[in-house]
């Protein structure tokens, strides 16, 4: 990691009757483009408004290239944000916004009119520089609220939830422009948001909120493939969840013992498993095998097909096992051809034991 | 097509009362005064006539154009003070205090219309003449007597107790619902807070500030009881001229010129001002 632009250091957030920032400490690189990811209520937007000044922290520090930030008004910061409902300025037409910042800073009227219409051009919507911002499409609306956050060439960018009102095809176009401005500008973004493919496409990082605290942060990689805790392991959705007690701990594996039979998982990380411990471990639903066939191998779970979903090239299969638990599996359009399914008919699903993974707790 | 019909059947029937209100007692009375405004008055009688003598000798006299300029005068003044006095009011109300208290203060505010115009502008009297209140302060202080009666003052006094609580009801409703993430966007493109007011918040509640003060001017340029009672009619603002020309040999004619000027005045005025508040560029 570079060097660090922003520091939360023990920085909480408390309202008259909930805290919805528990004391926590982070680091921003410079030039890194953070996804804060959780669900509604979980204090990822109120962290973003603290790095803005709009919410001062009642505990804590945050630091922007080295300095206290508590105190320094909204105003006084560079940290400008794109909203969720963009909050363009309606009485101002395209180009008239994206000079707004210029303005306050003092700048010339000429000079910050070539401006504006640079970065309009910049993001394609140049044609529309005189336009009324209530007659533009969302798409374009979007483009301008960008163009007025990055015209003061900041040193980071804060987005919340920027995407969430476009159509799904607009979404992936705007996920692609928002990356390529991020690495061309090679400024830091940090992005909240309550949706996973956002998080994950874009980001070189990501933290899960949960309650006013940090569940997990890392790559997006490590948080689907090694979630830290239950809590991250639900949120990220396409795992599935065994919980179980220790049956023994031998020096080649650990036998867990859950309502779905004895499974083996990876010793290194249960190494200090004592038997009868309680253990949790999940298994992606990209790494579960069918078959129709009970398959010679361990961690197999005998199953009925109850419905899947495609989408893509890729499907996911819902399957109920004895007890009632539902496993998901996740395989390509090609090799289920190769799969002879039924609904209700019997399966078998089945996991390497080096692809399971123990959750901490 | 029977059933569009049967609709248009219901539409009107609501529709109608008011309709016919509308009619009976708007459009016709203003027909007729405009055709009264073409009358002639003969011997203290008035004649059914199509002269234009009533228009000439009004808009011909420079009495009238004075009294015009002077009544133009007191309500613009009166649509500046009340529309500058009462944002800071509004703002807080809109801004710096709870729903509740917001609530509260909109009902206070409308208390002052339970009792009679005519009765706050009496007790005004009190508080203006000579011998009242301001002046009797005054002199605690070695100035005055000084009195505020009968003097454009007076008047506008007299204006502002009639619409300042109106203009701060509709400030306050137009601030209020104000999106707040506008606000907070200018201070996070650094914009302080002083600016944000002139460059944010005015021109988002552009609209219901213009009307507020339409309202002011409105009430402000057809009324008679405080130009009448705190005034002391002199210099005479329009409305008083209308009740002089009908006491003064009954020249009811004359009063409709007035009266017609001062309508299209109003219209005029009304109609630019709405037409500035929802223009649009772009």
């Amino acid at each position: 990691m570079t060097q660090s632009l922003v520091v939360f250091d023990k920085v909480e957030k408390r309202f008259a009757d909930f805290t919805a920032v528990k004391p926590t400490s982070f680091e921003i690189a410079q030039g890194e483009f953070l996804a804060i990811m959780g669900p509604s209520g979980c204090g990822k937007t109120t962290t973003l408004r603290m790095l803005a000044g709009l919410e001062a922290p009642t505990g804590g520090e945050i630091r922007f290239e080295g300095k206290v930030m508590n105190d320094v008004k909204p105003h006084e910061r560079d940290t400008p944000m794109v909203w969720q409902s963009l909050a363009l300025f309606p009485f101002l037409n395209a180009r008239e916004n994206v000079e707004f910042g210029l303005k306050m800073r003092g700048m010339e009227a000429a000079t910050r009119k070539k401006k504006a219409l640079d970065w309009l051009d910049r993001l394609g919507i140049g044609q529309f520089a005189e336009r009324n911002v209530a007659k533009l499409s969302g798409g374009q609306r979007q483009r301008v609220a960008l163009a007025r956050a990055l015209v003061t060439e900041p040193k980071i960018l804060l987005l919340d939830e920027p995407l969430s009102a476009l159509d799904a095809h607009l979404v992936i176009r705007m996920q692609s422009v928002l990356t390529k401005l991020q690495k061309e500008l090679g400024i830091t973004f940090v992005y909240v948001t309550h949706s996973q493919s956002e998080a994950f496409a874009m980001a070189d990082r990501v933290i899960i909120m949960a309650q006013g605290e940090i569940a997990q942060i890392g790559k997006a990689k490590d948080i689907y493939r090694a979630p830290a805790n239950k809590f991250v392991a639900e949120f990220v959705g396409r795992n599935n969840i065994f919980e179980g007690t220790v049956k023994a701990n031998t020096s080649g594996s650990v036998q867990v013992e859950t309502r779905l039979g004895t499974f083996v998982v990876p010793t290194a990380a249960a190494s200090t498993a004592r038997t009868g411990d309680p253990l949790s471990f999940v298994v992606a639903a990209d790494l579960v095998q069918v078959s129709t066939k009970k398959p010679a191998a361990e961690n197999v779970v005998e199953c009925q097909l109850l419905s899947e979903q495609f989408m893509g090239t890729t499907v996911t299969l819902f399957l109920e096992a004895a007890d009632g638990s539902e496993i998901k599996v996740q395989i390509g359009q090609r090799e289920l051809e190769t799969i002879d399914l039924t609904h209700g008919g019997r399966l078998y699903a089945s996991w390497p034991s080096s692809r399971a993974h123990v959750l901490a707790g | 097509m029977a059933e569009g019909q049967r609709r248009d059947f219901y539409a009107w029937f609501w529709r109608a009362p008011l309709l016919v209100w509308q009619l009976l007692f708007f459009v016709v009375p203003l027909a007729f005064m405009f055709v009264m405004s073409f009358w002639l008055v003969k011997n203290y009688r008035m004649t059914p006539a199509f002269a234009f003598d009533n228009w000439a000798k009004m808009l011909g006299w420079n009495i009238f154009w004075s009294s015009y300029a002077y009544t133009m005068a007191l309500a613009v003044a009166a649509t500046i003070l009340a529309s500058v006095l009462a944002f800071p009011a509004a703002y807080g109300l809109a801004f710096r205090v709870t729903d509740t208290t917001r609530r509260w203060a909109l009902f206070f505010l409308i208390i002052p219309f339970f009792t009679s115009y005519l009765v706050r502008v009496y007790a005004w009297q009190v508080v203006l003449a000579g011998n009242g209140v301001i002046s009797a302060m005054l002199g605690w202080v070695g100035l005055g007597p000084i009195s505020l009666l009968n003097t454009p003052i007076g008047t506008l006094v007299g204006y502002l107790t009639l619409s300042f609580p109106l203009v701060v009801i509709l400030q306050t409703i137009s601030l209020a619902s104000i999106d707040k993430t506008l606000i907070e966007a200018a201070h996070n493109m650094g914009c302080s807070p002083l600016r944000t007011v002139f460059s944010v918040i005015i021109p988002a509640a552009k609209v219901g500030l213009i009307v507020a003060g339409l309202f002011c001017f409105i009430l402000s340029f057809g009324d008679f009881v405080s130009p009448y009672y705190l005034g002391g009619s002199k210099p005479p603002t329009l409305s008083i001229m209308i009740v002089d020309s009908t006491k003064s040999g009954q020249q009811w004619p004359r009063a409709a010129v007035i009266a017609v000027v001062m309508i299209l005045s109003l219209l005029a005025i009304a109609f630019t001002a709405v037409k500035f508040a929802y223009r649009r560029r772009g």
